[in-house]
């Protein structure tokens, strides 16, 4: 921009650089610790594996087993998974964000209780939660009556989902909050004089308002929900018979528990397939919202 | 100043304490009350509470049980009926976590981890977030584009290879280890909250700085950094929280009892003869609780550089 000799001076080119090599630093990390193990893991999926060496080409031989009927029974628990947890979890985070933007007593004292599960790891939610939905000796035994909620395929499922939810709905109320706080009181003030009801202002006035903001929140929670192990793992284990068997897991258990590990890569192509597809999304959504 | 009034005499129209409504809603202009007056108005306060009321009690219903489980002796844990408050308290527990387990050398583990990680994040991310706010060059775009993508690579699907990698290069079992695999996932998201932040500092400032003699390096060092502390502060709390929650890798590439994080310690608890609740609550609490201080403390900041990080394109 300011370099005005048509001859580069070495201090033009270290102005001309400068810029560039600050981010040198994080691609040389990321490059190291993402970029180059993802196109290990893809060559990994189209060999046999033995320990951790690869011993033939099989082609597409993996991705069959991974999209073969058992695969497709994944896939399925996949979605379920994510689109419950999705529909649960973002109306209620903008639920509270709006009950958290009124003026109450005890405000800050409800935000910080509400959203509190936003520090609890996932190990630790999945081993409160279990131990609150134990069949025997949990205080909601005698809610659920027989072994609890854990013992079923589908009561298994419906606890993964909601844990999940308890976990994840703090980040959705998180930034609805600060999208809310964006919203100006005149706009709804003035929907409110032309006559509309609370709730038709709230979808007409302020919903389209935050609405990238919920894009983003949506494609952030279906990425987070897609890839999560540690809370499947610890919860369920995946069962009982296979009932919370997500892509995720099994990436992680055909690699470090059966160790097939061209069968785990295979797996976590799929996995990454969907990762980029809704990636895409995501930059999308934040380039849209930069040009309007 | 309305708003705080209306706010507290509301709230004691809706525990139903009605002899101070009308005292209230004509002692101020009160725009929010002369709204909702009587009737519907009363119960609409009503059910936020009540709204507000139910998400607290969700959202603390399994840390309480754990919390009263911690209190009981071992032999009480598992008895019926459920009992929320311990017939017999005791901190037997704790004295077991705290004094006799591998708990606190996990525990101080994961601070070393967690700690250097946040400086070492912040020391590649600032310098990239910096450059991506204020300068434009020819693939700027795409340089940005290419390290937000490599937050969309799976941390299971690069476990394999990484652990490979580990063996080969010898860093197996070591702090190191782990630090460089967390501050490489970290520093996508870092970059672009600070990013935001950086952007929101005026570009004067520095200009100011220059034309009184200061070179690029020394403006940014003495002007901007300081003004961006709320934003390195939520960045260093959402990495910080990251590692210290994280089970993966630190599961994967750690085998040493000695090196273990607290996520991974914790599973001591989980033996293959069942499941010592007790200790096990117990160290689950020891384990939340500076988590718990951090955000009450942070809370604020720790709202806004999510946000920033969501919503700065």
């Amino acid at each position: 921009m300011s370099g005005t000799s048509t001859v580069p001076t070495a201090a033009a080119r270290r102005r001309r650089l400068g810029p560039v090599a600050l981010y040198v630093p994080a691609l040389v990390l990321v490059a190291l610790v993402s970029v180059f193990p993802i196109a290990y893991a893809l060559r990994l999926s189209v060999y046999r594996t033995r320990a951790l060496r690869t011993v033939e080409f099989v082609g597409w031989d993996n991705f069959v087993t991974v999209l073969g009927p058992d695969g497709w029974a994944d896939i399925a628990r996949t979605f379920v998974y994510v689109l419950a947890s999705l529909v649960l979890a973002v109306p209620l985070g903008l639920a509270l964000a709006v009950l958290l933007n009124k003026q109450v007593r005890f405000l800050r004292v409800f935000r910080v209780v509400i959203l509190l599960p936003w520090v609890v790891s996932q190990t630790v939610a999945a081993l409160l939660w279990k131990w609150l939905l134990n069949g025997q000796y949990g205080p909601l035994h005698s809610l659920f009556g027989g072994d609890g909620p854990l013992s079923s395929p589908w009561g298994s499922m419906a606890s993964l989902i909601v844990v999940n939810v308890w976990l994840s709905y703090p980040l959705a109320t998180i930034l609805c909050l600060a999208a809310l706080q964006t919203v100006p009181a005149e706009q709804v003030e003035a929907s409110r004089v032309d006559g509309c009801t609370p709730r038709q202002s709230f979808f007409l006035v302020v919903v389209p308002a935050i609405r990238s903001t919920l894009l983003i929140l949506v494609i952030m929670l279906t990425l987070l929900y897609f890839n999560m192990v540690t809370l499947v793992y610890t919860l369920t284990g995946g069962g009982p018979f296979s009932g919370t068997q997500v892509l995720s897991l099994n990436a992680f258990l055909q690699s470090f528990q059966f160790f097939k590990i061209g069968i785990g890569a295979a797996y976590s192509v799929v996995l990454f397939a969907l990762n980029i597809v809704f990636g895409v999304a995501y930059i999308r959504v934040l380039k849209g919202k930069n040009d309007g | 100043m309305a708003d705080t009034l209306t706010g507290p005499s509301a709230g004691t129209r809706a525990k139903g304490a009605a002899g101070s409504v009308p005292l209230a809603a004509s002692g101020g202009p009160v725009r929010r009350a002369t709204r909702h007056t009587g009737h519907q108005g009363r119960l609409r306060r009503a059910g936020i509470y009540l709204g507000l009321l139910a998400a607290s009690g969700f959202a603390i219903l399994p840390l309480l049980w754990g919390l009263s489980t911690s209190f009981k002796p071992e032999s009480t844990v598992l008895a019926t009926p459920v009992r929320w408050i311990p017939e017999h308290f005791t901190l037997e527990n704790y004295e077991a976590v705290l004094f006799h387990s591998q708990i606190p050398l996990n525990l101080l583990n994961s601070v070393i981890v967690s700690v250097v990680t946040v400086v070492v994040t912040l020391i590649i991310a600032v310098p990239a977030a910096y450059s991506a706010a204020r300068y434009r060059f020819r693939g700027k775009a795409g340089l940005l584009f290419f390290i937000l993508m490599t937050s969309m690579v799976p941390g299971i699907a690069v476990l394999v290879p990484l652990y490979y990698l580990a063996v080969q290069l010898d860093i197996y079992d070591t702090y190191l280890v782990m630090i460089i695999i967390y501050s490489a996932w970290q520093v996508p998201t870092i970059v672009w909250i600070l990013r935001g932040f950086f952007e929101s500092i005026p570009v004067e400032i520095e200009e100011a700085g220059r034309v009184d003699g200061m070179s690029a390096a020394g403006a940014f060092l003495r002007l901007v950094l300081p003004l961006a502390k709320p934003g390195l502060g939520a960045a260093a709390i959402i990495t910080f929280v990251y590692v210290w929650n994280d089970y993966l890798i630190a599961s994967t590439f750690v085998s040493d009892p000695d090196l273990r994080l607290i996520s991974v310690g914790l599973y001591t608890y989980l033996t293959q003869y069942g499941t010592v609740w007790g200790q096990l609550t117990a160290a689950v609490m020891v384990t939340l609780l500076p988590m718990i201080i951090a955000f009450v403390v942070f809370e604020r900041r720790l709202v806004s550089g999510l946000s920033a990080g969501a919503s700065k394109g």
